[in-house]
């Protein structure tokens, strides 16, 4: 049975049978068939087109996608205060601190807001700040603020801006490092002065630990590096991550800071594009972020991520969809968005039933196994683009590809549940934001 | 009126210095008879014109110097009394210790604290939110009233705010400006000075009466750090302890040490001065070693009781080990006929 099924599943991908699909391919390319434009074209262009399109471009003009840096005097390196909200991030804030420190910008301070931590944080963090600091002064770029009582990551953040001094605003996580001389990358693409913020390119810190963390590597390094640098080079760059984002400190302000409840930074990205600030991304500003390395941790977090999305995309700024409001670009955008994330997922599940119903239980194999195969060349295209382009992801986890397809269905069950509760409003209340602040949010 | 000593790096008492000078000892002699009129102790008091801050209300040349010498040779006994910032610069203690701004180094800060509106995350200083007719603040950033401090807004523990640059800093670091010389100090960089009392010892008291100090040989048995007496010194002490407790109720201990004779020499007189010695690393610098018969030593250990005290042989008799030829008793002294419970026939003997 077991070589039945491997004769079936290798058959799609038999030369002989690609040979005769090659043959048909101009007959294919003319026809009305919808298997063919919804499972070999459509994912084509979606995916596979840009990238190729951003490869071309790489290989003619490479300082276009890696500008080189200019030489600059050091009185020319304006302020980065890198703000750090962290709640019992015992673990992970002394590696954060330091590499902030000794990440080899001139002109660089760190305000690490502690949400009312129950672990030493605090200590852990000035003791980090004593240690990393070569001078005095370097010390003293280091502010802590505990907080009396837990706030909340966005409130936390908040403090931290209105402490910050600086004329650009980073923000990471405290699981996250950035990389030695990043920061000069990060800053490079505001010489565009319509440019408002620019994310970092999120690498995997923790990827050897497991196979979660090196299925991880891949996705960050063809949805997080590669996707936003596409989309961020058609200025349709929809998230400045909370892992590692850095804005003009004017604009922060004058948005007041965050806003209270989840998704901080889908809402702040959101609230920037429809100020008409445009949005950077930066291949060389590399910062190495923790990712989950169990399930349970996994699908906590893109439960969240996927019900932020509809909390603030759908529902709390549904007025970027009326065309013209806040542009045209943040309307498409947001049409995208809702299609892409949202109705594709969701048209994908139905339609397997349909086809299961409509065509028998032998049919859906079959089509399952057609898919796989060309989403697998897909996959392979993409990745080694992003390798060329990026360094990402390692050579190994290529060897993991063939589970890549697995892997996102997999990943479907948390966000297609996240996405069905939050649409139907069920546990609307997540712990991440505190009772007393939850209460008083009056959008959620 | 004489200013304090010179100001020490740390907490540490510094090295005395031997002054030049054949009046020296006269001069200290002088200071122990002033300390002694004056009730058997000195204290500092707060002179804000001083140099340092305090002053001792004896009159002499070269006080300070002369006191330390004396704490050092345990004719005094230095108490702490209290710890001063002087200037590294001129060591003065005339400064100005406030926080300044980290960023601007300005002093013109404000301390407030932070406001947090719950509903929309907002965090600013309470001059941002402006006061509404019903006593509550409008949210500069939603517009929505504040009324309940604790369900709708927060404050956000303390915070300096820098008048010059708007700065905010939580912990603002210190900074110290010396008013005699201007200098600009960090609040780690002063000079931590240690200020004490002195308390005459019954070594201070044993010299005012034999009207010179103890210095030289003569007076020791050996002379090794620090001296073991000849009886009749020893015994002077311990007259002197006598009286403070008959003054005082300041009890003692003595600490009875017998020599075998197998470590007395050949001729049964010579002292074992390398047990002595051992004794002595063992003991406080307060504690005084004298002979008081061939095989016979007492060490006598001021303000310490009958506890402390065996403490103290307990942890000597470790360190001297099995081999050691000194036997070793305890005798707390509350009153003055214990004395002669523990050293009976010791007045006949110390009777030359």
């Amino acid at each position: 049975m077991i070589n039945g099924f491997w004769h079936y599943f290798f058959s799609t991908i038999d030369p002989i049978s690609n040979l005769g699909f090659s043959r048909a391919l101009p007959e294919l390319s003319l026809s009305a068939l919808p298997h063919w434009w919804l499972i070999v074209i459509l994912p084509f262009v979606w995916n596979v087109l840009p990238t190729l399109i951003l490869w071309v471009v790489y290989l003619v003009r490479p300082t276009s996608i890696r500008p080189p840096l200019p030489a600059r005097p050091d009185q020319a390196y304006p302020l980065v205060s890198l703000v750090i909200a962290g709640r019992n991030e015992s673990a992970t804030i002394g590696q954060c601190i330091r590499g902030a420190l000794l990440c080899g910008y001139p002109n660089i301070e760190v305000v690490f807001v502690d949400d009312n931590s129950d672990d030493d944080s605090v200590a852990i963090a000035r003791r980090a700040a004593l240690t990393a600091a070569r001078t005095r002064k370097d010390a003293e770029r280091v502010r802590i603020f505990p907080s009396p009582r837990r706030n909340g990551k966005a409130s936390s953040l908040n403090i931290g801006i209105r402490m910050a001094r600086g004329e650009f605003i980073a923000i990471t996580d405290a699981d996250s490092v950035i990389q030695y001389g990043s920061v000069q990358h990060w800053l490079q693409p505001f010489d565009d002065p319509h440019v408002g913020a620019v994310s970092a390119n999120i690498r995997v810190l923790n990827m050897p630990h497991g196979l979660l963390t090196r299925l991880q590597d891949i996705e960050y390094a063809l949805l997080f590096t590669n996707g936003r640098l596409i989309s961020a080079s058609l200025d349709l760059l929809n998230i400045i991550s909370g892992m590692g984002g850095l804005f003009r400190a004017e604009i922060l302000r004058r948005l007041y800071g965050f806003d209270t409840g989840l998704g901080d930074d889908t809402d702040m990205t959101t609230q920037i594009r429809k100020q008409r600030w445009k949005l950077g991304f930066s291949l060389g500003a590399i910062v190495w972020t923790t990712v989950p390395e169990t399930r349970d941790h996994l699908w906590r977090q893109r439960a969240r991520w996927r019900r932020n999305m509809i909390k603030i995309r759908v529902s709390k700024h549904r007025d970027q969809f009326v065309l013209g409001r806040y542009g045209f670009k943040n309307a498409v955008l947001a049409c995208v968005l809702l299609i892409g994330r949202l109705l594709w997922t969701w048209s994908m599940a139905v339609g397997l039933f349909v086809v299961l119903f409509e065509f028998g239980p032998l049919y859906v194999p079959q089509l399952v196994v057609s898919f796989y195969w060309i989403f697998l060349i897909y996959l392979l295209i993409r990745a080694l683009i992003a390798r060329d382009l990026a360094r990402t992801p390692q050579p190994i986890n290529f060897a993991l590809l063939f589970l890549y397809p697995f892997y996102l269905m997999w990943l479907r069950i948390p966000t297609l549940y996240a996405e069905g509760s939050e649409l139907m409003r069920i546990g609307a209340k997540h712990p991440y934001v505190p009772d007393h602040v939850w209460e008083e949010i009056p959008w959620w | 009126m004489n200013d304090l000593a010179p100001p020490a790096s740390g907490l540490a008492v510094p090295a005395p210095v031997e002054l030049p000078g054949a009046a020296a000892p006269e001069r200290r002699l002088d200071l122990l008879r002033q300390i002694s009129s004056a009730g058997g102790t000195i204290t500092p008091s707060a002179n804000p014109n001083s140099e340092h801050g305090y002053t001792y209300a004896l009159s002499g040349h070269d006080v300070d110097r002369d006191l330390e010498f004396l704490a050092a040779h345990n004719y005094l006994e230095a108490r702490f009394f209290d710890r001063v910032s002087l200037c590294p610069k001129c060591d003065s203690h005339h400064l100005n210790v406030r926080e300044i701004c980290p960023s601007c180094r300005r002093a013109h800060l404000s301390a407030e604290g932070l406001l947090h509106h719950f509903a929309c995350g907002y965090v600013g200083i309470p001059s941002e939110f402006s006061p509404t007719d019903d006593g509550s603040y409008l949210c500069p950033k939603c517009n929505r009233r504040m009324h309940h401090l604790g369900t709708e807004f927060d404050r956000l523990g303390k915070a300096f705010t820098c008048r010059g640059c708007g700065l905010i800093s939580e912990n603002p670091p210190v900074e110290a400006v010396c008013l005699a010389c201007g200098a600009r100090n960090r609040a780690e960089d002063l000079i931590s000075a240690l200020v004490f009392s002195y308390l005459l010892t019954s070594r201070g008291a044993a010299a005012i009466r034999r009207g010179s100090l103890f210095d030289g040989d003569d007076e020791a048995v050996i002379v090794a750090d620090a001296p073991v007496y000849r009886r009749k010194v020893i015994l002077e002490f311990l007259d002197n302890e006598l009286r403070r407790l008959q003054r005082f109720k300041d009890a003692f201990s003595l600490l009875l040490v017998k020599c075998a004779p197998t470590a007395l020499g050949s001729n049964g007189n010579q002292a074992p001065t390398e047990w002595l010695s051992r004794l002595r690393e063992n003991l406080r610098d307060v504690d005084l070693i004298g002979q008081v018969g061939d095989a016979l030593f007492i060490v006598i250990l001021p303000q310490t009781k009958r506890r402390e005290a065996e403490s103290l042989c307990d942890r000597i008799e470790a360190a001297l080990g099995k081999e050691s030829p000194l036997t070793l008793s305890i005798a707390e002294i509350t009153e003055p006929r214990d004395l002669a419970q523990a050293l009976p026939g010791l007045t006949a003997r110390a009777d030359p």
